[in-house]
């Protein structure tokens, strides 16, 4: 069935905002959310990638989704606005605690190498300015073939109306390149009444420029595309995926036998496969 | 048993789409303001409205007839009535609409439905004892 999914709620330090932020999406009908930690690297003075509060610090009893007997479920995400290649280190430990991972571009370099090359999940598409350039076919069908999202955000086209014909620019021509697939559309809502019903946001779909179908799959099953593709990163080609054992003795069991307990050294540990 | 020279009358089932089935849309939406005590009257939410959609759609969109069917002025609730050429766009510009008297608002938009009948009930309202 269709999971709605908003995968961009912009963290501020505000608690008790985030809280009401949660609530109301639950309300709305999303069953997932992500958190969205901006990352705005300048080159004058290294800053460090913000880690993600864990979400049980957040709040404490997460609201259950109408709808549904399951409550919410919320994410970490990573955006990090890209003014020179040098701003995005691929593989960096930082990024592992973040469960998405987006990257801005605003350069067509950059634009290029972020969809051919980057190992990201999302690339957004900046809604505060008018793009300084033109998608071109084979980047946009590239990200696609490999699996990476372009997304809009809703938000701004509330807020201002220059803004919103920024928004709309943007979004029409992108529309126009990837001919509606492989897009999400999400609000970066700060407060609560920022955010639009899962509906809602389908019917802005039209607006952009995609079709009935497409409009529904940019909220619901290209967004659970993009959390599997986000899983996949994370393992080795998405089959084998280690993790870490709780207790002390469970995480002996993969080291090879000791000799002085009496194991038979010659043959080979079982080693954990864990499969979630 | 039958005799053989009648024939079997075998049951012709027809099938009727309807297309387009009402000229009407109809839509339930609810006013959430950040100051909660703010009170509309029935016409200054039709005239909110009306702005909203001049501001995304020019004076061509403001030209975009609908009706305020029912109002509950406690609640915020209102019941509209839209031809389903213009729903996309009334739709739309509820979406969009953001502050009223600069106070930040959101327009939810609770059930759409071609039939008034079908606004009667929300299996989201609920209450399950």
């Amino acid at each position: 069935m269709s999971v709605f999914m908003d995968l961009n709620l912009i963290y501020t330090g505000d608690r008790t905002g985030l809280r009401t932020l949660l609530e109301t999406a639950a309300h709305l009908g999303f069953s997932t959310v992500a958190i969205n930690y901006v990352f705005e690297p300048t080159s004058k003075k290294k800053q460090e990638i913000p880690t993600p509060t864990p979400i049980n610090e957040l709040i404490d009893h997460l609201p259950v989704v109408q709808g549904r007997s399951r409550p919410i479920r919320v994410l970490n995400r990573l955006t990090v606005v890209m003014s020179d290649s040098s701003h995005f280190r691929p593989n960096a430990t930082e990024y592992r605690s973040f469960d998405l991972l987006a990257v801005q571009p605003t350069t067509e370099k950059l634009f290029h190498a972020a969809c051919m090359l980057y190992d990201v999940d999302i690339i957004c598409i900046s809604v505060s300015e008018k793009l300084p350039f033109f998608f071109k076919r084979a980047p946009v069908n590239g990200a696609a073939d490999r699996g990476v999202v372009f997304e809009v955000s809703y938000s701004a086209a509330i807020r201002d109306s220059t803004l919103r014909r920024y928004t709309i620019a943007n979004a029409i021509n992108l529309m126009e390149s990837c001919k509606g697939r492989n897009v999400i559309l999400s609000s970066a809502a700060e407060k609560a009444l920022e955010l639009r019903g899962p509906y809602d946001v389908t019917n802005l779909g039209l607006l952009f420029g995609l079709s009935d179908g497409d409009a529904k799959e940019a909220v619901c099953s290209t967004c659970r595309s993009v959390l599997l593709h986000a899983e996949t990163r994370k393992t080795a080609s998405g089959i084998i995926y280690t993790m870490r054992s709780c207790s002390d003795s469970a995480g002996q069991e993969g080291a090879p036998g000791d000799p002085e307990h009496g194991d038979p050294p010659a043959a080979k540990r079982h080693k954990l496969v864990l499969t979630q | 048993m039958k005799p053989a020279d009648q024939k079997d009358e075998s049951p012709v089932y027809q099938r009727v789409v309807l297309k387009n089935a009402s000229p009407y849309h109809y839509m339930k939406v609810c006013l959430v303001l950040e100051n909660e005590s703010t009170r509309l009257s029935a016409v200054e939410l039709k005239q909110f409205i009306i702005t909203g959609l001049k501001s995304l759609y020019g004076e061509v969109g403001a030209a975009l007839n609908f009706d305020v069917l029912k109002y509950d002025a406690d609640t915020l609730t209102a019941f509209l009535r839209v031809y389903s050429r213009g729903l996309v766009k009334l739709w739309s510009s509820l979406t969009l609409l953001g502050s009223y008297q600069n106070q930040a608002c959101a327009f939810r938009v609770l059930q759409v439905s071609p039939f008034l009948l079908a606004l009667t009930g929300n299996s989201r309202e609920l209450q399950l004892d």
